[in-house]
């Protein structure tokens, strides 16, 4: 612990994560993916002004599977999306299940980071959202041709309007989940690194 | 077998926590997020509003309009009873709060702010200012699900109350909704007003739910209709639930 001390330059004084005990450190980390997904989760209902679009708010949970799923592996990003997935389905309506289109999003996150195409800070992942949320609802759409007795043409022009909507709110807000959330992942991975 | 041994030593925690997180997932799917939405309702109290003042029912002309259809609401109960029907005891709305909209962009749901505790049940009818908004789908204590008749999945059976022609509303996002016609030649109107049919299942009978937009004589399979309904669906703020039939 001293020497790694000496060569470590404290990031921020107030609250000194370094200092803490291993597990300590992966409580806290439990406690902070918690919470996010608890706030992303209570905001999906809300609409403030500001946040909305022909009646459409951001994605936060597309938002938090992508913050998850960009220094992660493919599996990690589908079982984000699988999980937040079923609980969104909790929250609105189990078919379609929004699992798959989730899962979808975070697994090719997941992929696009491997391959290095775009580098690691906000912009490139205000895109990855933007092309995420579009090949999610594109999932959406396309299980609600399989399963609903919807009109085929009214899913496609709901689907461009929502696609849209959806992916130009989710790239505008999701540095304020991805900021956060790469700080405090970053930090501890070198901690435990170290 | 070493290998499996050592592969499970080395992996079991990672294992047992995506199970974990797996099930809870699945419990908040199997109980419609009942906890979210508790949760979500108790953080959202303090910023809940409060009734709207009657600004709405100083305007004269309502009045005027509201004191006539009681006048006509009273003589059509005086004839009923001649009549000898029988008919159904006024019961009150439980009046809501909305205080959430759907939980994704493919629903046309709102959350109340009012659940079991207030009284209310899976069915029941949900109206506004403007007439029929929706039905509960789910019900926690102190939370409910509506889904909005402008849903593209719900289907409303409906009546022209013009020329009593019947027809089966679907609706399309926003503030539209489309009407399939029974009859191969309907007598329909641009301007008519649509209110809840009498064999309507779900929904009790008479409830005005919009006017015909335009009208598509030619459309196959049936004629159709574009209507808009008459409650602003996307404004709502305050709703009005009641028991169905």
């Amino acid at each position: 612990m001293t020497n790694y001390r000496s060569s470590f330059k404290r990031p921020h004084p107030l609250i000194n994560v370094s200092n803490w005990h291993p597990n300590t450190r992966q409580i806290a980390n439990a406690i902070v993916i918690f919470c996010s997904v608890m706030l992303c989760l209570l905001s999906l209902p809300t609409r403030l002004p500001g946040m909305e679009l022909l009646g459409l708010g951001p994605n936060w949970l597309l938002i938090w599977v992508v913050a998850w799923s960009v220094k992660r592996s493919a599996f990690s990003g589908a079982i984000a999306g699988l999980t937040l997935g079923l609980i969104q389905d909790g929250m609105t309506a189990p078919y379609p299940t929004h699992a798959i289109s989730l899962a979808c999003a975070g697994i090719l996150t997941a992929f696009l980071k491997k391959e290095r195409y775009v580098e690691e800070d906000f912009i490139s992942v205000a895109l990855i959202v933007f092309g995420m949320a579009i090949v999610a609802e594109t999932v959406l759409a396309l299980q609600f041709m399989t399963v609903s007795d919807r009109n085929l043409a009214e899913i496609w022009t709901d689907h461009q309007r929502i696609a849209l909507c959806s992916a130009i709110l989710s790239s505008l807000w999701a540095p304020v989940v991805y900021y956060p959330l790469n700080l405090w992942w970053e930090k501890i991975n070198l901690l435990d690194q170290s | 077998m070493y290998t499996l041994r050592r592969w499970w030593d080395r992996n079991w925690l990672q294992l047992g926590l995506v199970g974990l997180v797996i099930s809870a997932a699945w419990i908040a799917k199997q109980t419609q997020g009942a906890a979210i939405f508790e949760i979500y309702q108790l953080v959202t109290r303090p910023f809940q509003s409060n009734p709207p003042k009657q600004e709405v029912l100083a305007d004269a002309k309502t009045l005027e309009l509201q004191v006539r259809l009681e006048e006509i609401q009273s003589q059509n109960q005086k004839l009923r009873e001649l009549l000898g029907y029988v008919s159904a005891n006024q019961t009150k709305g439980i009046v809501a709060p909305v205080v959430g909209r759907s939980a994704d962009h493919w629903w046309q749901q709102v959350t109340l702010g009012r659940g079991s505790q207030a009284g209310i049940k899976e069915g029941y009818i949900v109206t506004s200012p403007g007439g029929l908004v929706g039905r509960v789908i789910s019900v926690t204590k102190n939370s409910s699900r509506v889904l909005l008749i402008s849903d593209a999945s719900s289907r409303v059976g409906i009546t022209i109350s013009r020329s009593r022609y019947m027809g089966i509303m679907r609706g399309q996002s926003g503030d539209k909704a489309t009407v399939q016609f029974f009859e191969r030649v309907p007598d329909v109107r641009k301007g008519d007003a649509i209110a809840t049919s009498s064999v309507s299942e779900l929904f009790p009978s008479g409830l005005p739910v919009g006017r015909v937009e335009s009208v598509n004589l030619s459309q196959s399979p049936a004629p159709e209709a574009v209507i808009v309904l008459s409650a602003p669906t996307s404004y709502l703020e305050w709703v009005v639930v009641y028991p169905s039939n």
